[in-house]
């Protein structure tokens, strides 16, 4: 255990360092549009421009910056966003729970129905039901999102007006009662969270369906099934039970790319969450917001990489031994 | 007579093909037998003759459609019963030790709750009660409550069998299947596995299915075995008469092909190889790969009947003698002109039999009357009395056309080479002879025969080797020559007089080896004549001994190697050359 908490500092601190690097990397600097003669928001006093860099400590050597940097993020300070005047941490705190509640409400109902599916099919491999599934998930998983998500939107959401077209609640609602509250929050949710839950289930389909059907074909469920077990119990107390170790470790794995997907929904849908954060960051070149959105997503899928870890090791008792 | 616990009828597990088009696998094909309550079996067979094949069979866990034929027990039919109806059938009924246990357990289980688990769903035990059986059982195979609280990956593979066992005793079924419980395991864990086997049988009286390909834990486990070959059973009967004197060419190539503790000879595995299930062959299935197959063989199928007591599926009754020699009798007359004219009696009422494929070692001292035999046998000389049947046929005394062409099936390979060749003749001359003199084939073939031949025993065929002359070879070389000879006119019986006496020790391992290649290659007969005993058992199936021109001992090479019962076989026992260390009289070690 102690080599796996020194391995989880070491690839914060990467991720830390990355989050750094990166932003500087890009192009360009956050006070470009300040500098820039013609852009509206050009700063006509020289001193003026120098007291902004220095207020964001700019004009301090890269080293120097990286240790502010590093000492700011452990405390917990993330900053102060150069466009919005903002400290960063605030941001995130009315961004961050959306994509939050979008992420996890898409990846538990992916990863619910590419498990169900998954286990059925491989349960019926070659069957009809089996074949149909395995190539809709391909052509899900395979699709873009925005293009999904266009779909949904003008079918759901300007055809059939079922459901709204964007943001994360009714502007400026008052709810009577929870309930209320909740139908409205879902009625938003929907879209972006069905075209997420499209994009990943694929995945999560086909690699439950492929571990199953290893599985299946082992020594241990001929002999279960020699025991004369009833099929129910076959399929999940012995052949299910030992196909989620692999879908474990995948779903930590894919915990990223969820993640980067809500992102880019979010501002598909106009959804309050921190996609839209993001793209306005990044053009502008904020450094402190796209900071501390990273390091905010580097903690996420990290702890999801150690939730894994700790639910492979309940699991699976052969890697009880190995930790 | 009541009905028996279980009646196997013309059974077939046939594989749909992998690809369309493809011909389907018959891996089990045609296979009847009973077994009655507390009775036990066992199938044997090489790998893939289906035996597990057929063992998942009996539980009903091939996919359907691929099984037909007639399974009942206690008189219940049970091919094509669907899911439902196999369920509670399975394991309160009929329970399988698999083959592999090492990887039949679930990994994220513990042993006690997988060994519990029959008992809760057939049983309705509750979870407490479930584990105290299992622990109950586990006693019983030899293990404790570690190993029931122990996941799979920390358990040792014989643990692991034995908990397959006591998995498999959970619900105290009337029949037990085992598929090779005892391979892959050391002698000790071997031992103990038989042993508990036959506690676990003796005390519950559970009927026992054994498949196994270790003859000797059959030996010790099961009443009756059923040899399988390629999906069909080529021979059945009790266990002690099977395996002690097969007769179905196939369970005898088996018997030899197996290593026994108690068996001399290397071992010779069976010529050629097992059939793909896709592709049997026509007529009977052994008959690519049998010494003696006739041209029925390849055309009609042999059932399964009785051949004098025993059940077999072969058209010829089973292994045939393929030289039965009978009172065979020879006496010289030295006409002294020192003394009154003696008459020495050489050969006296001699009977032997050398079976298909079968290498039979013949040993005396000098002086007992051995080459005598050979000779006799192999018509060089003619006996006063007694008959010799090759293959069948009477050979008649004195040299009739018809047995002169059987006894070019007969060749010799005498004791001294340089006594037997013209020193005159090239290599290919001395090879080519028998063909000359037997006019087989025209000039071109008989050379490509010599070649062969030589080939066959390991010599050169350049040019330049065929014209040497006797002296210019070694003594190996030229013996190999000799061999050469006989093998040109593919005879089947080889009488081997002391073939390798003239050479040093590693040239007669050499050329030891190379005759038992040869010989089990060919599925010749083979007569081994010789005084040494040490070298005589690392080939020999059978061994006879001989004395003052009698046959005085005979038996399976093990067992007279094992117990001699006659004083004089085991005066050459103790005469035959071995490492006795020199001590001195104190016995101590040396200072
Ligand atoms: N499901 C299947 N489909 C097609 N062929 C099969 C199938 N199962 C087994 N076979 C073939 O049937 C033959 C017999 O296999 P089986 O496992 O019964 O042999 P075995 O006698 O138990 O061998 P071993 O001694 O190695 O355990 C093999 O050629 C195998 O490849
Ligand atoms: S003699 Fe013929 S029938 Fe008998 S085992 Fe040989 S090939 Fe089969
Ligand atoms: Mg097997």
């Amino acid at each position: 255990m102690k080599r796996r908490a020194l391995g989880f500092l070491i690839s914060l601190w990467a991720v830390l360092t990355l989050n750094f690097l990166l932003p500087r990397l890009l192009p360009g600097d956050p006070l470009a549009a300040l500098l820039d003669p013609s852009s509206s928001a050009y700063v006509f006093n020289s001193a003026t421009r120098a007291s902004l860099a220095e207020y964001y400590g700019l004009d301090r050597p890269l080293v120097q910056q990286y240790a502010d940097y590093l000492a700011g993020t452990l405390r917990g300070d993330l900053g102060q966003s150069i466009r919005l005047n903002r400290p960063v941490g605030e941001l995130l705190r009315a961004h961050l729970p959306w994509t939050l509640l979008l992420t996890l409400t898409a990846l538990s109902a992916a990863s619910l129905l590419g498990v169900l599916g998954g286990a059925e099919a491989a349960w019926r491999r070659g069957s009809a039901t089996d074949k149909a599934l395995v190539v809709s998930s391909v052509i899900a998983s395979n699709a873009p999102v925005f293009f999904t998500g266009m779909i949904l939107l003008i079918v759901f959401g300007a055809r059939l007006d079922w459901l709204p077209l964007a943001g994360g609640r009714t502007a400026f609602a008052r709810y009577g009662t929870p309930w209320e509250a909740a139908r409205d929050y879902a009625a938003h949710l929907a879209l972006p969270a069905v075209t997420l839950t499209l994009a990943l289930v694929g995945s999560k389909f086909l690699l439950v369906r492929n571990s199953m059907i290893g599985v299946l074909g082992e020594d241990y469920m001929l002999v279960a099934r020699a025991k004369g077990l009833s099929t129910g119990r076959l399929k999940r107390h012995h052949a299910l039970r030992n196909a989620l170790i692999p879908f474990v470790h995948h779903l930590a794995a894919h915990a990223g790319f969820a993640l980067t997907g809500a992102l880019f929904i979010e501002t598909l849908f106009n959804y309050p969450g921190m996609g839209r954060l993001v793209f306005e960051s990044v053009v502008a070149r904020d450094y402190p917001v796209i900071q501390g959105v990273f390091v905010v997503v580097s903690a996420l899928v990290l702890g999801a990489n150690l939730l894994a870890d700790w639910l492979s090791y309940r699991l699976d008792p052969r890697r009880r031994e190995a930790l | 007579m009541s009905a028996p616990l279980l009646n196997v009828h013309d059974l077939r597990v046939i594989f749909a093909p992998a690809a369309p088009g493809q011909p389907p696998a018959r891996v089990v094909d045609g296979v009847s037998f009973a077994l009655d309550a507390g009775d036990s079996l066992a199938i044997v067979g090489e790998t893939g003759s289906g035996k597990t094949t057929l063992a998942r069979a009996l539980l009903g866990l091939h996919p359907a459609g691929s099984v037909s034929g007639s399974v009942q027990l206690g008189g219940q039919e049970l091919v094509g019963l669907d899911e439902g109806r196999w369920r509670p059938l399975r394991w309160q009924r009929i329970a399988l030790a698999v083959q592999n246990a090492g990887t039949a357990f679930d990994p994220v289980y513990r042993m006690g709750e997988q060994i519990g688990e029959p008992l809760r769903e057939h049983r309705g035990l509750s979870s407490a009660e479930a584990t105290a059986r299992a622990a109950a059982l586990v006693a019983q195979v030899g293990l404790t409550e570690r190993h029931l609280r122990a996941y799979p990956h920390q358990l040792s593979g014989g643990e692991k069998q034995r908990l397959m066992l006591a998995m498999a005793l959970s619900c105290d079924p009337e029949l037990l299947i085992v598929d090779e419980p005892t391979s892959g395991q050391d002698m000790l864990a071997r031992a103990q596995v038989i042993a508990l086997l036959r506690a676990i049988c003796a005390q519950r009286g559970t009927a026992l299915l054994l498949i196994s390909h270790d003859l000797a834990a059959v030996s010790q486990l099961a009443g009756q075995v059923a040899v399988l070959y390629a999906g069909k059973l080529a021979e059945v009967g009790a266990t002690r008469d099977v395996l002690s004197a097969p007769r179905h060419p196939y369970t005898w190539g088996l018997l030899s092909a197996y290593p026994d503790m108690s068996t001399a000879r290397d071992l010779s595995g069976i010529r050629g190889q097992m059939p793909d299930p896709t592709h049997p062959p026509t007529g009977c299935r052994f008959h690519p790969r049998c010494t003696q197959a006739v041209d029925e063989c390849r055309r009609v199928e042999p059932p399964l009947q009785l051949h004098n007591g025993r059940r077999l599926a072969c058209h010829l009754g089973g292994l045939r003698a393929l030289l039965r020699a009978e009172g065979l009798r020879k006496t010289f007359t030295t006409n002294g002109h020192l003394g009154p004219a003696q008459n020495v009696e050489a050969v006296r009422n001699v009977s032997l039999e050398v079976y298909e494929g079968e290498v039979v070692g013949l040993v005396g001292e000098t002086g007992s009357g051995k080459s005598t035999l050979g000779r006799l046998l192999v018509g060089l000389l003619d006996p006063e009395s007694g008959s010799i049947v090759f293959e069948g046929n009477p050979l008649a005394l004195n040299n009739g056309s018809a047995s002169r062409h059987l006894r070019r099936r007969i060749q010799l390979i005498p004791q001294d080479p340089f006594d037997s060749v013209s020193p005159y003749l090239t290599v290919c001359q001395i090879v080519r002879e028998p063909l000359d003199v037997q006019r087989a084939g025209t000039p071109a073939e008989r050379r490509e025969r010599v070649r062969e031949a030589l080939a066959a025993v390991g010599l050169p065929t350049l040019d330049a080797f065929l014209a040497r002359h006797p002296h210019e070879l070694s003594g190996g070389q030229l013996q190999r020559v000799v061999i050469a000879r006989a093998l040109v006119l593919e005879p089947k019986l080889i009488v081997a007089d002391e073939p390798v006496s003239m050479l040093d020790a590693s040239e007669q391992a050499k050329l030891i080896t190379l005759l038992e290649d040869i010989q089990n290659e060919r599925g010749m007969g083979l007569l081994l004549i010789s005084h040494d005993l040490a070298l005589v058992r690392k080939v020999a199936d059978r061994i006879l001994v001989m004395r003052d021109g009698q046959i005085i001992e005979g038996g399976p090479s093990s067992q007279v190697l094992a117990q001699p019962q006659h004083e004089y076989t085991r005066a050459l026992l103790r005469a035959a050359p071995s490492f006795d260390w020199y001590t001195t009289s104190s016995g101590g070690n040396r200072p």
